[in-house]
């Protein structure tokens, strides 16, 4: 089983999300398609726990994006390996 | 709606995190008709799985995901019987080689599963690691066909998901079959999800930190409502809804399917057989005159019906067999010649005593009718399940017997029943402490520190050890939760203490069989509830430490004073053995010797054969938790000082069954006769409700006995219901466990053989304690001190003197006086090297150390551990005998070195004479003798301390003349520690200084206070208030307020250091096969209390092992 890899550092994202909480828009571009989602829950026994949902979409403009949203905090954040 | 058809319990070992009970008890919760186990290579949960999905009434499928030769996996789920035959071999096959040196991992070749694929569903096997490529599948289609093989879909949400399971969606409509949704789940809830991440690193012997790769990385393995997974695969409806056809039509039921016999079920002469082989011994056992005769006569028959209706001749008549076989096997062990030939090859325990069937066929030695042993609860008319007839060995030929069983009723249809030892609160502190990268010093403080038999609480263990909150640190507070977790699950396959099952159809098309750790042996992947389940007949061959121990005394008694004895024959109304029981003078013999047994044996102060049944039974946590035990004393005191005292009995109905034991239940039987006497039940309605008191998962059976019971009470005897309530109540008392009164019986005789042989045969007795160690209460430590108190000598290993094992010492014309400890008992020495030593010494005693060293044939190590345990002292000048100069001129002689051909020995050149040394005495002598022996034969350690002591200090001789109610504070070697489940928190210590031992009692707010010093500390000073009650019959316990630990004298503590390093060396040398017991690394029991790395400047790291809060020595 491919367990998720290490990304890059996050950033901060702006986000639009429908009420599934789907992203919609990513700063200004907006999105097409999902490609591929994904839930990490891991370092639950250190002080920095880790929970986030990881998107994997494409744009209008035809870019391959991956932003998470955080789930303790509730930000979105992109990521890009 | 959904099925989930790939789930892992607990029993996949370290890749699962829940129970099958909570697994199903959940599905049924969240709405699931169906649920699949799919463990990986094992079968072991399964029964239980069975039993609990039909308790909350859903389907239960079974299966397994079976790893291929290549790593891949595959899930197997049973559609019909035939399947479940396939699947047990399939599992069997990929156990095969797990035993062999250096084995491959456990996996099975994909050929075999395609030739076993008859009955079988084959799904593609989980995310990870399935089979994906096109050219296997189609060896799988071929194989299954088109409706048996499903292409498995699953949602693990991992980053390629979606694109995988198009692949395999593309794969699946390539070769014409159908996907099926899984869920491939490792937890029932999510407070599991972190115990599986943790049993992953776990399993691959990492931390958490460093096992990210190999984790899951989320927490979607848990079980998922229907209605979540249908929207987790909203991609692929199709899928989903063939779970729930395919679970329809799975439709194996493992409570029903089984199909299996026991051999000699099917002989439909056994009845005649069996009535035949009782008539004939009939006449030998109650000859014409016995005044038994007729009640025995009647007695039979009506066994012989019941066991005709029941048509379990075939039952008896393989048990018989099994017994000749066992007499066979005993000739061999004893040889024909040996005293231990007069003893039968083992006895029977337990219910089974009570048969008369039992008793004439040789299962048992216990005659019924004289011991008026009530039959029901090991046979009555409407049971349901086979009995269970137990039968204990001595443990030489149990080992024997064992692969015996095997060969006579071949490797396929034989099998020894499995065991899974579960996470207890020291083990799961050390595994998950290291998974979660803890400081390894602290680890062990803290588990050291935990109550090993505690449910949960690691956080106060931790709080304890550590001195700060757990809440300070994630890691901390994730131990203390995972431990809580986790406690109680299996952690792996182990054997059951004795059980074996038989069969007439291959074992192997019922249960997988695997080979066990030992040689020769193999196991069945259920423990002894799902054999039960199963309908499985299981013998139990039992391994008893004090049978054996009683053997070799009988044995030792021939050789050292010519006599023979039948310890069936010997007087049972000795005068001199019920005082030594009556004053508790019981250290070492067979049950009667615990602490708390010793507390009691003074009130009750049995007379009888019929008081010991009643005592070895007295101290169990049935009748304790029943309040049988302090009625019964006191009425037994009542009854010894007024013979008109009227036993108070709560209904007339009672009297009758529970005469014998004063109106108390003590008995297991007992439940059964109050239940039939005082609310009507027959003998099959109050072995039922027997039956759900014993077992956790029937709690709304247990109520539906209640109401019959109070109901029953109405009918019979007119009682109303607040009566009826107050004897439910003593009966769910006993829900505990307890002891059958014929078990009482078996191990009560045991319990005056043994102590009749201590009293009139001491240093026999003594000397076959030692050698069978480890078993009973104490450590041979604390027996060796006892027996130097009743005037045995014991004498400490010599070169020249001792033999391999302890040995009776005696002077020609007198009855021997002292035992001499074995060479074998050297902690770290090799059977090979002191057998080497023996052959040498054959050809004449050695005459200095130089002649020994070139002559032994032992190297360095060996001969330094000799000198330091003092077996080489006498080699030199009586005025000059001394360790440190025994071990100076050993280290420049020359020993013989190992080359490959064996050893070279060198030139018996003298040493020179060593520079003047310091001797080695007192506290470091003390503690070298531990180090090496496990034993010091010196003087106590208390005695050594004493002068450093405060002076009012009082040792257990000054107790006798002090006054009850006195303060006293007395210093003391810990020999015992105990918590009992039944004693409120309170602890008990015994104590032993150089004069004898005494009882502490610590009440559980002293208990917390001292908590490190009372769980950990060998050596205590304990300050406290005397208790001397008339009603305790002379028995002294000290009511402890405060507790310190006591510590070595500071100036010779340091010396010590080389000492350990050496003993270490020399240690590290043994191997497996070492000879003899080794007691200072016996205690413990399931592997959690292994001695780790002492610390070096202390006591503590060689003080022998105990009775430690009921983790037990093992017997």
């Amino acid at each position: 089983m491919s367990a998720p890899r290490r990304v890059l550092q996050p950033r901060a994202a702006r986000v639009v999300e429908d009420e599934s909480r789907r992203p919609c828009r990513i700063g200004k571009q907006v999105v097409e398609s999902v490609r591929e989602v994904w839930l990490v829950e891991d370092r639950w026994w250190t002080d920095s726990p880790l929970r986030r949902r990881y998107w994997e979409v494409v744009t209008e403009d035809g870019c391959d994006l991956v932003v998470f949203r955080d789930l303790q905090a509730g930000k979105w954040y992109s990521q890009r390996d | 709606m959904y099925a989930e058809l790939h789930c892992h319990s607990a029993f996949s070992f370290l890749d699962g995190a829940s129970l099958p009970q909570e697994l199903a008890a959940t599905a049924a919760e969240l709405g699931y008709d169906a649920l699949a186990l799919t463990d990986h290579d094992s079968l072991s949960g399964s029964m239980e799985f069975a039993q609990a999905a039909a308790s909350v009434g859903i389907k239960a499928i079974h299966g397994a995901e079976v790893t291929l030769a290549d790593g891949r996996h595959l899930t197997l789920l049973v559609q019909r019987a035939q399947g479940w035959r396939n699947l047990c071999r399939i599992v069997t096959r990929a156990h095969a080689r797990d035993r062999e040196p250096d084995p491959p991992p456990t996996s099975v070749e994909l050929d075999f599963v395609l030739a076993h694929a008859e009955g079988l569903v084959c799904l593609s096997g989980c995310a990870g690691h399935g089979v994906e490529d096109l050219r296997t599948l189609r060896r799988l289609l071929a194989a299954f066909g088109p409706e048996n093989l499903k292409i498995e879909l699953q949602r693990p949400f991992q980053r390629h998901d979606r694109a995988s399971n198009r692949a395999r969606l593309a794969s699946a409509r390539e070769l014409g079959v159908r996907c099926v949704a899984t869920g491939d789940v490792h937890a029932h809830a999510y407070c599991r999800a972190p115990l599986q991440d943790a049993f992953v690193a776990l399993r691959h012997r990492t931390t958490l930190d460093a096992s990210e790769p190999l984790r899951r990385g989320n927490r979607t393995h848990v079980l998922a409502a229907p209605a979540v997974m249908v929207s987790r695969f909203e991609d692929h409806p199709e899928a989903v809804t063939e779970t729930v056809e395919l679970a329809e039509r799975l439709s194996f039921d493992l409570t029903a399917d089984l199909g299996y016999r026991y051999p000699g079920s099917e002989d439909e002469f056994s009845d005649r057989k069996l009535a035949e082989l009782c008539r004939h011994a009939f006449d030998d056992r109650y000859p014409e005159g016995n005044r038994h005769r007729g009640q025995a006569l009647s007695r039979l028959q009506e066994e012989l019906r019941v066991i005709a209706s029941l048509g379990l001749a075939g039952f008896f008549l393989l048990h018989r067999e099994l017994l000749e076989l066992a007499r066979d096997v005993a000739v061999e062990v004893r040889g024909p010649s040996s005293a231990r030939s007069l003893l039968p090859p083992g006895r029977g325990r337990g219910s089974s005593v009570s048969s008369i069937v039992c008793y004439l066929t040789g299962l048992s030695h216990i005659d019924p009718i004289e011991n008026q042993l009530l039959l029901g609860r090991f046979l009555n008319e409407e049971l349901t399940a086979l009995p269970d007839i137990d039968l204990d060995f001595p443990r030489d030929i149990r080992a024997e017997l064992i692969p015996r069983v095997h060969e006579r009723y071949g490797r396929e249809r034989s099998a020894l029943v499995a065991a899974f030892p579960t996470f207890k609160v020291r083990g799961a502190i050390r595994e998950l402490g290291k998974v979660l990268g803890l400081p390894p010093g602290e680890i062990e403080r803290v588990a050291r520190a935990a109550d090993a038999w505690a449910r949960e609480g690691a956080e106060e263990d931790i709080e304890v050890a550590l001195g700060r909150r757990v809440s300070d640190s994630s890691r901390w507070k994730w131990l203390s939760k995972l431990c809580d977790e986790a406690w109680g699950l299996p952690r792996h396959l182990s054997q059951h203490s004795g059980g074996m099952i038989v069969s007439t159809q291959p074992l192997i098309d019922c249960c997988p069989v695997v080979p066990a750790a030992m040689e020769g042996r193999q196991l069945c992947q259920w423990d002894k509830d799902s054999c039960a389940d199963a309908g499985f007949l299981k013998i139990d061959v039992l391994g008893l430490g004090m049978l054996s121990a009683v053997e070799r005394c009988v044995d030792q008694i021939a050789q050292v004073r010519g006599e023979s004895i039948d310890l069936s024959r010997i007087p049972f109304d000795d005068k001199a053995t019920y005082a030594a029981i009556q004053d508790a003078d019981t250290m070492g013999v067979f049950q009667i010797e615990s602490r708390a047994q010793m507390a009691s044996l003074r009130r009750t102060r049995p007379e009888t054969l019929d008081d010991l049944t009643i005592q070895v039974a007295i101290v169990r946590p049935g009748p304790i938790l029943g309040g049988a035990v302090n009625p019964y004393i006191a009425r037994r005191q009542r009854v010894r000082e007024d013979p008109d005292y009227v036993v108070p009995y709560d209904h007339p109905s009672l009297e009758p069954v529970l005469r014998d034991t004063l109106g108390t239940i003590i008995f297991q039987d007992q439940v059964l006769e109050v239940a039939m006497a005082f609310a009507g039940f027959s003998p099959g309605e109050a072995e039922g409700l027997r039956r759900a008191m014993s077992r956790k998962r029937s709690a709304a059976a247990i109520e539906a006995y209640h109401r019959r019971f109070i109901e029953g009470a109405r009918r019979t005897n007119g009682a109303d219901e607040e009566m009826a309530e107050r004897i439910y109540s003593m009966i769910m008392g006993f829900s505990g466990f307890g002891f059958p009164k014929a078990h009482g019986a078996a191990f009560g005789l045991l319990a005056y053989q043994s102590t009749w042989l201590r009293v009139h045969y001491g240093p026999e007795f003594l000397c076959s304690l030692l050698n069978e160690q480890p078993m009973g209460f104490y450590p041979s430590d604390t027996l060796a001190h006892e027996a130097q108190r009743r005037g045995i000598e014991v004498l400490a290993p010599d070169i020249n003197a001792s033999q391999i094992e302890c040995s009776v010492v005696a002077e020609p014309g007198k009855p021997p006086h002292a035992v001499r400890v074995g060479l074998g008992y050297l902690n770290g020495a090799r059977r090979e090297e002191m057998q080497a030593l023996m052959a040498a010494r054959e050809e004449g005693p050695f005459r200095s150390l130089a002649d020994l060293a070139s002559r032994a044939g032992t190297g360095r190590p060996a001969l330094e551990l000799l000198a330091w345990a003092g077996a080489c002292d006498s080699l030199l000048p009586a005025d000059a005998q001394d360790r440190r100069t025994v071990l100076w001129q050993l280290g420049i002689t020359a020993p013989g070195e190992r080359v490959p051909a064996g050893t070279q020995l060198s030139l018996p050149l003298d040493a020179p004479r060593p520079p003047a040394l310091r001797p080695l005495a007192g506290w470091e002598k003390m503690v070298a003798d531990y180090t090496t022996t496990g034993l010091t034969l010196g003087p106590h350690p208390l005695a050594l301390l004493r002068s450093e002591l405060p002076p009012d200090v009082v040792s257990i001789r000054d107790l006798e003349s002090l006054r009850h109610e006195t303060r006293v504070r007395i210093g003391g070697l810990v020999v015992a520690r105990q918590r009992p489940g039944t004693a409120k928190g309170i602890v008990f210590l015994l104590l032993e200084d150089e004069f004898g031992t005494v009882n502490l009692v610590v009440p559980p707010a002293v208990y917390e206070r001292f908590r490190l010093v009372v769980r950990s500390e060998p050596l205590i000073l304990a300050e406290g208030r005397l208790e001397k009650l008339p009603v305790a019959g002379g028995a002294i316990n000290v009511f402890v307020h405060a507790v310190s630990a006591l510590d070595a004298p500071l100036a010779e503590a340091a010396e010590v250091v080389d000492l350990q390093a050496r003993a270490a060396t020399a240690a590290g040398s043994a191997q497996p096969g070492a000879a003899g017991a080794s007691p200072a690394t016996a205690g413990g029991g399931d592997g959690e209390d292994l001695a780790a790395p002492a610390d070096i400047h202390d006591f503590r790291g060689v003080a022998p092992a105990i009775q430690n809060f009921a983790g037990g020595r093992r017997r």
